[in-house]
């Protein structure tokens, strides 16, 4: 039976000679029977066109010169992350990502970890031989102790930790169904190993789950030893670190239902516009040039919470309303709440230039260090609106008109100091006219849509806002 | 004798060619009845010792078979091996068994479908999103990410559309993962992005060089943060070196782009896959912290795209089961000639992608150039000095790599002076001269700069006194 491999290797050397039908890999060498299973159930499970199999890094990391599926190589490491690319791409396929014990168990923990976790069908082959191959036999992290590799040649010692147990490790992750570790010493092993990687592809062929096989595998080439006597050593020396068996084999909490991306105009559009496709009514007859002859610049400053990017965000947007550009630069503390909060808003007719307001127009301050902060940098002439609930005193800027309007007061008077930020902005609309009252509100009732049950408060907050000023 | 027996008995028996036994002994155990034995004479086209068979008590139980780790080693063929069986002549399994070429049909591509879209009112969105929505329009449905900050909200936002479209948001466990579910599924010839940030970036680097290296698309949104190291959050253009420079290890360049507005962040998101696409080869986007997170009027495009699948994927189908994604070529003279074919991959890309925006620059005597922010205070500048009774223009570089000399090239004759206006230590500026000397341009004005890092962008305000202190009187 040949199974699902290549009637010719023509990835092998070109496929000149000897090796257009023969592997790279050593006399002896695991690898070559696991290949050979895994080609063997691809072949008698039918999913020849559907698999992609993964090459690692490492000396199975020619794979793809033998097996007649779609391929891919993977970075060393990652190959579950790349098979997982590739199932999500395509639920339909059949993954098998193979990788070694330095692939899987040292540099590729993370990966093999989180994807096995994420439940979704994968079918991995995991082959542990001790020791790395391709880079000549260095300590893997599945090296037995005491056991003398290059990079342990007193012997693998207490500082580098006790071999990793893979199967063992897999089997206490929610994500993985099913787990055994084979190996392929004697005629028995070989056919309970040929008989799990059919399981781990079947399972996947069925959309059941994530599945792992470890093979405890040869490598006499840098075990320094015979085939014959490295199988023994398999037997004698690893089995009783590694023992054999079925690990987990449980059904999946929930099957796993493969999915198509949908491209329906309708609702692509009605996803990216959040439903707001209409154009909103505009009530404003000219520019604001009262203000700034062609781009009007504010600066909004408080904490975080105090509600200066949401107030801002509206400036924006009905800045937007009403046909002309207008942008807005949000500007945090380390914190994400009760850090600094600024935000830069600018209003032009045509286009915006520089978004940033280093010396603004308007001004509003939600509190005391964002007033004497910014307060100083309100272009002469300018205006600055705080929140006299907060702020001591009648601060006083020369050449600036000041404002002092209770924002905390009023809203918490309605009952929700949230509301803050939109006294702010009603009182923002009486002192400057910026845009007419019926813009901002449309633009508080653009972002309210989902919560229309709080529209009439903020609308009062607005008028209150407002009639503070007057 | 019954049937039965009869079929017991004709049990075809194992196989082999000596060329392809390495004379590993599994199949020596593997025999009940001893018809296996270790070989004694070296075979001399492998160097190898083959084991040597005598199948007088063969029963066929195939348990040899199931021993050997060659493919093409010990076998029971179909038809029985008649004329073989015994001497072991080496024969050419050509001859014997005729070639098993694949099955695997030559791959067709799928083309991708423009579906035109309703004419809508301007989004008022911040840059991430207008981005995420862009991608969603060039029909990207597979996003993976990692969160960091100033990034996070592109990847918040596709972790909400996606799944209302059938699509994947997957967060990695690591921006390491992250680039290479990016390999998976841009392997398998589907669009599919992340949005990162600086140190996430750096993290991703590695897996763009295999990308590039297997010609894998992939958009990548780089919105760069204030460095080296943790640095901070606040917007810079540090990244441009990496960027264009040192995108992992090996020969590895790919299309930079710089938008400058939210707007920009959507169209050329969208320009980024199709660029990927054409190209086989990722696409990065250069924003800034603030360009992330500034809100502004976006208007959707006339169309979105509906990816199809191109015929080099490994989709996992029988059309493309042919395919490989890999970046090894083990053999050096087929590594350089692959290396070669990248060079003339990344020769048209420079002689055809270059993306420039030319600002006031007509009767420029002074010519600002800046990308992302930076070039939106710069064209703030120009607009104050112009009132000035200054020439000043803004060159504007769209794609960083490659950098458009040929857009900057015939502007050198009449500018005076050049101030390169940036939020990095000079990278936007390395890049340009870098530009000029490979295109052999030896006579260019004076190159001044007006830079800041750790966070902060240049101010107009600066940017107009650096302009006014030059001398303008100064001929070329």
């Amino acid at each position: 039976m040949i199974g699902a491999f290549y009637g010719k290797f023509e990835r092998h050397a070109h496929g000149a000679g000897i090796k257009g039908q023969s592997t790279h890999y050593c006399s002896g060498c695991g690898h070559g029977l696991a290949h050979k299973y895994l080609a063997e159930a691809i072949s008698e499970l039918g999913i020849q066109d559907r698999t992609v199999a993964v090459s690692p890094v490492g000396c199975s990391v020619f794979l793809y010169y033998y097996l007649d599926v779609g391929n891919t190589q993977a970075a060393h490491g990652r190959a579950p992350a790349v098979g997982l690319g590739h199932k999500l791409a395509n639920p339909e396929s059949i993954v098998v990502t193979y990788q070694g014990d330095g692939d899987l168990a040292s540099i590729g923990l993370a990966e093999i970890v989180s994807s096995a976790q994420a439940g979704i069908p994968m079918s991995v082959i995991f082959i542990n031989n001790a020791i790395y191959g391709m880079t000549g036999g260095q300590m893997a992290p599945t090296t037995l102790m005491g056991m003398k590799t290059s990079t342990s040649p007193h012997g693998r010692a207490r500082m580098t930790g006790q071999p990793m147990k893979m199967a063992e490790l897999m089997a206490l992750l929610d994500g993985a169904i099913y787990v055994e570790r084979v190996a392929l010493f004697n005629a028995k092993e070989r056919l309970r190993a040929k008989n799990a990687v059919k399981k781990a592809l079947q399972l996947q062929v069925e959309n059941k789950g994530f599945a792992f096989v470890e093979v405890l595998a040869e490598c006499p080439t840098h075990l320094k030893m015979s085939p014959s006597e490295n199988s023994k050593w398999v037997q004698q020396n690893m089995l009783p670190i590694f023992p054999l068996g079925v690990k987990k084999d449980v059904q999946p909490a929930e099957a796993f239902q493969p999915f198509t991306p949908s491209f329906d105009k309708d609702k692509v559009v009605g996803i990216v516009t959040e439903g707001l496709t209409g154009k909103a009514p505009t009530f404003c007859r000219k520019f604001p040039d009262h203000l700034a002859p062609k781009d009007v610049a504010l600066k909004l400053a408080g904490a975080g919470g105090d509600g200066a990017q949401t107030a801002a965000l509206l400036i924006t947007r009905a800045g937007i309303n009403e046909g002309f550009d207008a942008t807005h630069i949000p500007s945090y503390g380390p914190e994400s709440r009760g850090g600094t909060s600024y935000a830069d808003v600018h209003i032009a007719d045509g286009e915006v230039l520089s978004p940033a307001s280093p010396s603004p127009h308007v001004l509003v301050a939600f509190n005391q260090p964002s007033l004497e902060k910014f307060g100083p940098q309100v272009q002469p002439g300018g205006t600055i609106i705080y929140d006299s609930s907060v702020v001591a005193g009648r601060p006083a800027f020369e050449g600036k008109k000041v404002y002092g309007v209770p924002f905390s007061q009023i809203a918490k008077d309605l009952g929700k100091l949230v509301v803050k930020n939109i006294v702010a902005l009603g009182a923002l609309q009486a002192v400057t006219e910026i845009l007419p009252k019926e813009s901002f509100l449309t633009a508080v009732r653009m972002e309210l849509k989902h919560k229309a049950a709080l529209i009439p408060l903020n609308e009062k907050a607005f008028e209150l806002g407002q009639q503070a000023v007057k | 004798m019954t049937s039965k027996t009869t079929k017991a008995k004709e049990k075809a028996k194992p196989f082999l060619l000596p060329t392809y036994c390495k004379g590993c002994g599994r199949c020596i155990d593997a025999c009940a009845k001893g018809c296996i034995s270790a070989g004694t004479k070296i075979n001399p086209s492998t160097g190898l010792v083959p084991v040597n068979l005598d199948l007088a008590n063969c029963t066929g139980c195939g348990l040899c078979v199931v021993a050997c780790p060659e493919p093409y080693g010990l076998r029971i063929t179909e038809g029985g091996c008649e004329g073989v069986q015994g001497d072991f002549v080496i024969e050419d399994p050509q001859k014997l068994f005729g070639p098993r070429p694949t099955t695997a049909p030559k791959p067709e591509p799928v083309a991708d479908q423009l579906i035109g879209l309703p004419d809508c009112e301007p989004l008022v969105t911040k840059g991430t999103y207008a981005s995420a929505i862009g991608a969603l329009l060039a029909g990207c449905r597979h996003v993976y990410g990692y969160p960091i900050t100033p990034s996070t909200e592109g990847a918040e936002l596709m972790a909400k559309y996606l799944p209302l479209l059938d699509g994947v948001f997957f967060q990695a466990v690591s921006e390491v993962a992250t680039v290479n579910f990016m390999y998976g599924t841009g392997g398998a010839g589907l669009p599919c992005m992340t949005f990162t940030s600086s140190p996430g970036f750096s993290l991703m680097l590695e897996g763009i060089s295999y990308m590039v290296g297997s010609e894998v698309p992939g958009v990548f949104v780089n919105v760069m943060r204030g460095g080296p190291g943790l640095g901070n959050i606040a917007p810079e253009q540090a990244d441009i070196k990496v960027m264009c420079r040192g995108l992992g290890h090996g020969n590895t360049f790919c299309i930079v782009l710089a938008p400058s507005t939210p707007q920009e962040m959507l169209d050329l998101t969208i320009k980024s896959f199709e660029l990927s696409f054409k190209y086989r080869n990722p696409v990065l986007i250069a924003a800034d912290g603030y360009l992330g997170q500034m809100t502004g009027m976006v208007r959707l495009p006339k169309h979105m795209r509906k990816p199809g699948i191109p015929e080099w994927a490994v989709y996992g189908d029988r059309n493309h089961r042919g395919n490989l994604i890999c970046s090894i070529y083990l053999n050096e003279t087929d590594l350089e000639k692959h290396n070669r074919h990248l060079n003339q991959k990344y020769e048209n890309i420079r002689k055809s992608e270059q993306l420039a925006d030319l600002y006031q620059c007509e009767d420029a005597e002074v010519i600002l150039v800046a990308s992302n922010t930076p070039s939106r205070m710069a064209k703030g500048a120009v607009a104050a000095l112009r009132s000035q009774w200054v020439k000043a223009g803004l060159f504007r570089p769209i794609t960083l790599w490659p950098f458009p000399v040929d857009y900057l090239k015939p502007l050198l004759k009449k500018t005076k002076h050049i101030v390169v206006v940036e939020a990095s230590a000079g990278q936007l500026e390395d890049e340009m001269r870098l530009a000029f000397s490979k295109a052999d341009i030896r006579d260019y004005p004076p190159i001044h700069h007006v830079r800041h890092m750790g966070g902060m962008l240049p101010q107009q305000s600066e940017i107009v006194e650096k302009v006014l202190a030059l001398d303008l009187r100064r001929t070329q």
